[in-house]
């Protein structure tokens, strides 16, 4: 459905009815700010990261070749404008050293409200280096498909795989405490 | 600890655009297409001066070439009694006047290109 209403709308707005592209933008505003949000925390420069992807989606849209969903397309582009934003203008994020270090400082970790301990794994995310960061960053904006993520970041499966590998590496270095304790209380 | 890691990394809490996201997107859009079209690139105008920085270009490198299997006219020059004669003799030999023309010429382009850049005519 959605697919073909998105091809239907790029139809019109490369034959030179903009109004159109109003369609594109409301299906797909929610998943476009909410993957800029995981990739700044942000709320409001999500927002802003979200318009500046879809103002180049406006412009490159007749380079979407059809052997391709929109989606993945969409993702792609997206994925390369927040990459490249955050590039310019990096986020105020605590380094993962530090963040190891707040946890030492707090003897009763395990009494950390689950909310903190989601928000500290999350900026610790933010904190891997880059290439680790995206990989995870978009292996669960699409809910843990690899070749979802491949195709966002326009790399092989393989690599994909190998940074969420070395990225998970380096967070269960950096916070074993903090990840290693959940795993226990699993257990 | 990958399944804790997963279940606390996908449980990112999901926002909802603000309501004027939309009108303002297509804002930006509307100013895009409304914009005047970029000026097309003058290349009728610039093509000779492309000819003349490639031609400059090559003399250049002529020049260069000419000088290092020449050698021997910066040697005499040296060793000779300074006068005016020998290094115009010296600097003929070594065609440095084909070099002198080269840098003109790569020069007057430079200078027509950051004309055409500035839009002056």
């Amino acid at each position: 459905m959605s697919a073909t209403e998105d091809l239907a709308d790029v139809e019109r707005v490369l034959a030179g009815d903009t109004a159109s592209f109003e369609g594109i933008v409301r299906r797909w505003q929610g998943p476009l700010v909410n993957m800029a949000f995981r990739f700044c925390n942000d709320r409001g420069r999500a927002e802003e990261m979200a318009q500046e992807a879809f103002l180049r989606a406006f412009r490159g849209l007749a380079s979407w070749r059809r052997d391709a969903a929109f989606s993945t397309w969409l993702f792609a582009l997206a994925a390369n404008v927040y990459r490249s934003e955050l590039k310019r203008i990096p986020m105020q994020s605590v380094s993962l050293d530090d963040i190891a270090e707040l946890m030492d400082k707090r003897p009763h970790f395990s009494a950390l409200e689950e909310a903190d301990r989601s928000q500290i794994v999350r900026q610790a995310v933010l904190g891997l280096p880059e290439k680790y960061r995206d990989a995870v960053i978009l292996y669960y904006f699409h809910e843990m498909d690899v070749p979802a993520a491949a195709q966002s970041l326009g790399l092989p499966e393989g690599t994909v795989k190998a940074r969420l590998f070395r990225g998970r590496e380096i967070l269960r270095s950096k916070l074993p405490q903090l990840l290693g304790a959940a795993a226990l209380r699993e257990a | 600890m990958n399944s804790d890691f997963d279940e606390i990394v996908s449980q990112q809490d999901e926002i909802v655009p603000s309501s004027g996201f939309v009108a303002s997107v297509m804002e930006a859009v509307q100013q895009e297409t409304a914009a005047p079209a970029p000026i097309p690139f003058p290349w009728k105008r610039a093509l000779p001066i492309f000819g003349a920085m490639l031609a400059g270009l090559v003399m250049l490198v002529a020049g260069i070439v000419e000088l290092f299997r020449a050698p021997e006219a910066f040697v005499s020059a040296k060793t000779a009694a300074f006068s005016i004669g020998s290094v115009l003799s010296a600097a003929d030999k070594s065609h440095t006047g084909w070099v002198a023309l080269a840098l003109g010429l790569a020069a007057f382009s430079i200078f027509f290109s950051l004309r055409f850049i500035s839009g002056e005519k």
